[in-house]
C-alpha cells in the first residue's frame, strides 16, 4: 500500500480538503473538516480501496496518517 | 444460519402510513451549530433531506391501525377471517400490553385470533414476514395481519446531530395468506448480539428503569446531548456492520436460492440512509436503478417501516404493471439483527402510501 496513493485518497474521502495540502506528519484529528462525518467516509474509503475494517475507535486513537497507513498495512498483512 | 423456503404462501396487499409532519434538514442550522458547510456536506453525502414525523399524540399503533383498517377495506379479506396478528415495533403504546393485542381490539378481530409483539427494528419487517410465512406453511393458520411500525422520532434527542435529522416515523400492514398458485419465497435471518450497544435505547427496561437522572441529557465530546432514554447510535460501528454484513447475506440468500442478482427486479433495502445504501449496492456491483433510495430522503429512517414504505412509495406502478414482481427485501439495524427475504410479489389487491389522519 503507497503512502502517497493512501493519502490522495484520504484528501479526497474528507470533503473541502484540498489534494497535495496533507503529508504523513498530518495530525488529521486536528483538521478543520474533521468531524463524525468524516469517520464516515474514511471508513468507506478504507472499506472501498483497500477492501479492509477500519474502527470508529482506531481512528480516535492514532495521530498522523503514517500512522494510519501503517495500521492499515499491519491489518492487510494479517 | 436460519435459511428456508416456502411455497403456497404469498403476500396480497401492503399498506403503509406516514404523519403529515414534514421537518427540512434546511430548517435546523441551530442544530449544527450555524454551521452551513456542515449541513451542506451531510445533505449531500448522507442524503438528508427532509422526514415525516408524528406529533406528542400519535404513536405507532395508531399509524399501524390506519394502514390496516385501509388494508383490509381495499381486500377482499373481512377481519374475522385474520387468524394471526403480528405486530412488529420496538416503540409500543405499552411496556405491557402488546401492541397487537391492542390493535386486535381497535380493529375488532375475531377471539380466535393469535397476537403477539415482536422487538426488532429496521430487520423487523423481514422477520415478521418470515414469521408469518412459518405460520401459515405449518398449517397454523390461513391469514397473518402483519403490522409494522415505529416512532424512532420520538426517542431521539432533538440536539443529537447523530441521530435528530434520521429518522422518521410510519406504521405498515401487510397481509399474507395461503395461495396454492404462488412462487416459493426464500428467506435467511442473522443476528449478532455481541453488537448490541451500538444502537440502544438504554434506560427504560428493567436493566435501568427511568429515574430522574436517566432524563438528564448529558453533552458528549462530539458535542451532542442525549440522556440514557434517549436513541443512542455509534454512527460508524453501524455503518461498518451494514457495509460488511449486508453484501454478504445478499450474495448468500441468492445462492440458496440459484438465482442470479440479474433476475432480482428490485432490492429493496432498509432506509437507512442513501450513503449507506449506496455503498451496500456499490459492493454488490447493483444497477442502481434497482435499488429504491428515495423513500429516506422524503420520509426519513422509519425502522421497522422503512421497507414498506419504500414498496409502496416507490414500487406500486411497476408491482401493478407487473414490469417488477421478484424483490429481495433486506433489512439490518437494532439488536444487531439482519434478515433478508427473495419474494414474488404477483398479485396485491392494495399496494399503497397514504397519509395519516387524526
Amino acid at each position: 500500500m503507497e503512502l502517497d496513493t493512501f493519502i490522495k485518497n484520504f484528501e479526497e474521502a474528507v470533503e473541502d480538503v484540498e489534494v497535495g495540502s496533507l503529508s504523513g506528519n498530518t495530525v488529521y484529528r486536528s483538521l478543520e473538516h474533521w468531524d463524525s462525518l468524516a469517520v464516515l467516509t474514511v471508513i468507506a474509503m478504507v472499506d472501498a480501496e483497500y477492501d479492509l475494517r477500519l474502527k470508529a475507535k482506531e481512528l480516535k486513537q492514532i495521530e498522523t496518517l503514517s500512522e494510519l497507513h501503517a495500521l492499515l498495512e499491519s491489518k492487510q498483512s494479517t | 444460519m436460519p435459511k428456508c423456503r416456502f411455497s403456497d404462501v404469498k403476500i396480497s396487499g401492503i399498506v403503509t402510513c406516514v404523519p403529515t409532519l414534514e421537518k427540512w434538514i434546511d430548517d435546523e442550522l441551530e442544530l449544527f451549530g450555524g454551521k452551513v458547510k456542515q449541513l451542506e456536506r451531510l445533505k449531500k453525502t448522507i442524503g438528508l433531506h427532509r422526514r415525516r414525523v408524528v406529533d406528542e399524540q400519535t404513536t405507532a399503533a395508531d399509524l399501524c391501525e390506519q394502514a390496516a383498517r385501509y388494508l383490509i377495506e381495499q381486500s377482499a379479506v373481512e377481519p374475522s377471517q385474520i387468524d394471526t396478528v403480528i405486530c412488529v415495533t420496538q416503540t409500543p403504546d405499552y411496556s405491557q400490553p402488546c401492541n397487537a393485542a391492542v390493535l386486535h381490539g381497535r380493529l375488532g378481530l375475531s377471539k380466535y385470533c393469535a397476537a403477539l409483539d415482536v422487538n426488532l427494528g429496521c430487520s423487523g419487517y423481514v422477520y415478521g414476514l418470515w414469521m408469518a410465512h412459518t405460520m401459515i406453511a405449518s398449517g397454523g393458520c390461513e391469514r397473518v395481519l402483519l403490522l409494522a411500525g415505529d416512532t424512532i422520532s420520538r426517542l431521539v434527542n432533538a440536539r443529537d446531530r447523530a441521530v435528530a435529522p434520521l429518522f422518521g416515523d410510519g406504521g405498515s400492514a401487510t397481509l399474507v395468506e395461503r395461495s396454492q398458485s404462488s412462487a416459493a419465497t426464500f428467506f435467511s435471518l442473522h443476528t449478532d448480539g455481541k453488537g448490541y450497544e451500538n444502537l440502544i435505547v438504554p434506560a427504560g427496561g428493567a436493566r435501568q428503569p427511568c429515574t430522574q437522572v436517566t432524563a438528564v441529557a448529558v453533552e458528549d465530546e462530539a458535542g451532542n446531548f442525549r440522556s440514557p432514554e434517549n436513541l443512542f447510535m455509534d454512527g460508524a460501528e453501524i455503518f461498518n456492520f451494514s457495509i460488511t454484513e449486508e453484501p454478504k447475506s445478499v450474495i448468500e440468500l441468492l445462492k440458496y436460492a440459484e438465482i442470479d442478482a440479474d433476475a432480482v427486479d428490485h432490492f429493496v433495502f432498509h432506509q437507512a440512509n442513501r450513503y449507506i445504501l449506496s455503498n451496500i449496492a456499490k459492493r454488490l456491483k447493483l444497477d442502481i436503478a434497482k435499488v429504491p433510495m428515495q423513500t429516506v430522503e422524503r420520509y426519513g429512517n422509519q425502522s421497522s417501516a422503512s421497507i414498506p414504505t419504500a414498496i409502496c412509495g416507490e414500487l406500486a406502478t411497476a408491482l401493478a404493471d407487473r414490469s417488477s414482481t421478484r424483490l429481495l427485501l433486506s433489512g439490518f439495524g437494532v439488536g444487531l439483527s439482519w434478515a433478508s427475504a427473495l419474494v414474488e410479489v404477483g398479485d396485491l389487491a392494495v399496494c399503497e402510501l397514504i397519509d395519516y389522519t387524526a
